[in-house]
């Protein structure tokens, strides 16, 4: 296991850390301060469509020329590089300064490996070439959760019926990342609800068709610079077309894992924002306790060690599980692993940040405390700390599935 | 760049080690327990391959190998015996205050005449284990409440700012011991025992503990592998209540974060160890490493007896010995609270942001 971090690596994120101290976390702060996600028109994510940023990763459709624009050549050419330990390491330092900012900033986000993946060529073409130069900022979102239905994905209830030359969705989700603001959502739904996984669809529903409504943007506990909000789908008429792989693709379960492949690759990218948001509350601890004069506690030294060594054994973690990703081996069992493994490590480093501020953390008004109430999303998102040791047992000792 | 693949050569010391520990150790775990000493045949077998000399310099006829080796090949003796892995060590942790304090020319005075001599044990204590009357003259008179060893050829005492070594006027009164009893367990006493050489130097003695923590942490790292798996395997084939006792979440769950915590600890080692490999600056990382790999053996130790219930209490299986040796490995060197201690002054040395980072290292 090698990570080569290379000069133009270290470049990477030292830019990040930069754009880290300057844009991300006052914009962070701001929106905990006033309790509501960035509003989609803030001229902060403009300035970000106008530096390169929110594109596709999908090259375009075949022979598109690569140089379209000079700030596209440059990008397209620094994502030939980007290896997935590159990736999360930059995922980690932006995930220090503002998590929430992290994941609202404009792109197609969650669902796009499984529109690379799953999507026939036209689809890609469709729904993410008005990605590959945006005239503003853009979302996408990945629509899986149900009021009802969380960590057992088999159980979602949003009804697809075929009808005519198109399908309709009945039904309701909840949690979705980005979803009022999005171009188009990629709903999970199914055609039985009898057959679990096998009855699953994706369907790419767009912005405004009509049945699509009941937007509820939720108050959360923290990450609030993005919004997770509830929305409903009534009779709401899809087009066969936007049946993601069309119909041939469901015959088998691919349809399925390859949902799951999209956790499966999102999980140490958790773990790499849980290490970042850990390492923060570190600093903020270290900080403080200089400033105080607290050093010379042996308790307060005792802490600050526990906090560093659990949260380098959680970078290595997810470093592990990257570079298998990059290196072509199965991850699945060390994804898990440094899921969730560096959640709960980030949670403790900033519940023991917060004994060490004591009275100061309680003001409710020191970035502390904020880390604490944002770090605890980590051990929910995109499988909770139990699901990932369910995945782990199945592994180690074939824990079965009912 | 930081390297966590052991690369061929090392896979193949890898192998070598473990056809060892599974073959000559791991069919002996008891006997070697009750006599308090590893089998004659097997002791030349170790120094036959050469694990006796393995990181002495090449001038010295050793094979120069480092503390990513170290690591690898306690790990895989321990998964086996790490009370054997000790007592089949003539150098010991002891060799890396000889080689940084003295170098070569202490190595070669205090070391070379313990390599083929059967039996032969270094053992190096720090300072702070001893109960001294007076450290500093020529002759030294205290005890040292436990040791892993019958014998002693050679002790080191290990201080933050240098080391003496006794070699004569040694008094070993054997004890029953808690873990590790395949090295023997004393108390050590001596009476105006004379100081055979002294070594003065801070920088030098810190890199001796942090060499000789990753030394022990890879003999925990080992030993908890092995109850980790050792209750898996088990707990696949019991059965309660109609199934596998594995296929019980609280059980499941339980195991698997035994392995992850073993897993986290093995990283946290083997970057460590990484980092003593390419000069020094890497001291803690190694203190950090040993504190995990105490704290998991907290926790793999008495869960390994855990999962196998009643049975894991007897002595028929081998996981209540996994949950003595870890215990008792994690008091060598002072304990774990020093290392903590060493730690935590570094971080707080350190400024905001903290980089945690290998990356930047070396
Ligand atoms: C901030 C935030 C953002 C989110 N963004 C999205 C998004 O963009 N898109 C999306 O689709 N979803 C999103 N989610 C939803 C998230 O994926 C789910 O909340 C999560 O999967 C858990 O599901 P649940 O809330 O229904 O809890 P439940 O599934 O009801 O779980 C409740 C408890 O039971 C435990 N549990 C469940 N099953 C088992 C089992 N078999 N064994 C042991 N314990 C079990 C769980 O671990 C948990 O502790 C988001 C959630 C949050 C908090």
């Amino acid at each position: 296991m090698e990570f080569n971090i290379d000069k133009a690596m270290r470049e990477r994120l030292e830019e990040t850390r930069e754009r880290g101290r300057r844009e991300i976390r006052p914009i962070g702060l701001e929106a905990d301060r006033l309790g509501r996600p960035i509003p989609p028109d803030d001229p902060y994510f403009a300035m970000l469509i106008a530096r390169g940023e929110g594109r596709s990763r999908w090259p375009g459709p075949a022979g598109r020329p690569k140089t379209a624009g000079t700030g596209g050549a440059n990008k397209s050419s620094a994502r030939a590089t980007r290896s997935v330990v590159m990736h999360l390491l930059l995922a980690e330092e932006s995930a220090y300064w503002d998590r929430g900012v992290g994941v609202a900033n404009p792109g197609p986000g969650m669902p796009e490996p499984n529109v690379i993946s799953m999507g026939t060529d036209e689809q890609k073409e469709r729904f993410l070439s008005r990605f590959l130069e945006p005239d503003k900022p853009r979302w996408a979102c990945f629509a899986m959760t149900e009021p009802g239905a969380g960590s057992d994905v088999a159980g979602i209830r949003t009804l697809a019926r075929k009808d005519g030359d198109g399908w309709i969705l009945n039904g309701a989700k909840c949690f979705i990342g980005n979803a009022s603001r999005s171009d188009w959502i990629l709903v999970w739904a199914t055609v039985d609800p009898e057959a679990g996984r096998a009855g699953h669809r994706a369907f790419v529903v767009e912005h405004g068709t009509p049945g699509l409504g009941g937007f509820k943007i939720e108050k959360k506990m923290g990450l609030k610079a993005y919004e997770s909000t509830s929305f409903t789908l009534e009779d709401c008429r899809v087009p066969a077309g936007n049946l993601l792989g069309g119909e041939e693709r469901y015959q088998s379960r691919a349809g399925f894992k390859s949902a799951m492949g999209t956790f499966n690759a999102g999980r140490p990218m958790i773990a790499a924002n849980s290490v970042g948001i850990g390492r923060a509350a570190l600093d903020e601890a270290l900080t403080f306790a200089r400033d105080h004069d607290l050093l010379g506690d042996p308790r307060v030294r005792d802490r600050l060690e526990q906090s560093a060594r659990k949260l380098r054994q959680a970078r290595l973690l997810y470093l592990r599980a990257g570079w298998m990703v990059d290196a072509g081996k199965p991850n699945v069992l060390e994804a898990s692993m440094s899921k969730a493994i560096a959640a709960t490590i980030a949670a403790d480093v900033t519940a023991l940040g917060m004994e060490m501020l004591g009275g100061v953390g309680a003001r409710g008004d020191h970035l502390i405390e904020k880390l604490y109430r944002d770090v605890k999303a980590m051990d929910i998102v995109e499988g909770t700390g139990q699901i990932q040791r369910v995945i782990m047992g199945r592994h180690l000792v074939q824990l079965p599935r009912d | 760049m930081f390297d966590l693949s052991p690369g061929e050569d090392l896979e193949l010391l890898v192998d070598t080690a473990r056809s060892f520990a599974q073959d000559e150790l791991a069919p002996r775990v008891r006997d070697a327990e009750s006599a308090r000493e590893v089998d004659a045949e097997v002791r030349a077998a170790f120094r036959q391959i050469g694990f006796a000399g393995l990181e002495l310099p090449e001038a010295l006829g050793g094979a120069a190998l480092g503390p990513v080796a170290r690591a690898l090949v306690n790990e895989e003796l321990a998964a086996a015996d790490a009370g054997a892995a000790l007592a089949l060590d003539p150098l010991g942790p002891a060799q890396y205050a000889l080689a940084e304090l003295g170098g070569e020319e202490a190595l070669k005075e205090f070391a070379l005449p313990l390599l083929d001599a059967d039996g032969a044990r270094a053992l190096l204590v720090t300072r702070s284990e001893c109960r001294l009357h007076d450290a500093s003259s020529d002759r030294v008179t205290g005890r040292v409440p436990w040791v892993p060893a019958d014998r002693v050829d050679l002790l080191v005492v290990l201080a933050p700012d240098g080391a003496f070594a006794i070699r004569e006027g040694i008094e070993v009164e054997t004890l029953r011991g808690s873990g590790l009893r395949a090295a023997g367990a004393s108390e050590l006493r001596f009476d105006g025992a004379p100081v055979a050489a002294r070594w003065t130097g801070a920088a030098p003695a810190t890199r001796a503990l942090a060499r000789a923590r990753l030394y022990v942490s890879g003999l925990l790292v080992g030993t908890l592998r092995q109850a980790a798996e050792f209750s898996r395997s088990y707990a696949l084939e019991r059965t309660a209540f109609g199934r596998p006792i594995a296929h019980h979440q609280a059980l499941a769950f339980l195991l698997v974060d035994m392995y992850a915590a073993v897993d986290g600890a093995r990283l946290l080692l083997h970057e460590a160890a990484w980092r003593a490999e390419r000069g020094s600056g890497g001291e803690a990382l190694a203190a950090s490493a040993f504190v995990e790999a105490v704290e998991v053996s907290r926790f793999v130790g008495p869960n390994g007896v855990q999962v196998l219930g009643g049975h894991g209490f007897m002595q028929d299986y081998p996981v209540e010995k996994y949950m003595r040796e870890s215990r008792a490995l994690g008091l060598v060197l002072g304990g774990v609270d020093a290392a903590i201690e060493e730690a935590g002054r570094a971080l707080c040395a350190e400024e905001a942001p903290v980089s945690l980072s290998f990356a930047e290292g070396p």
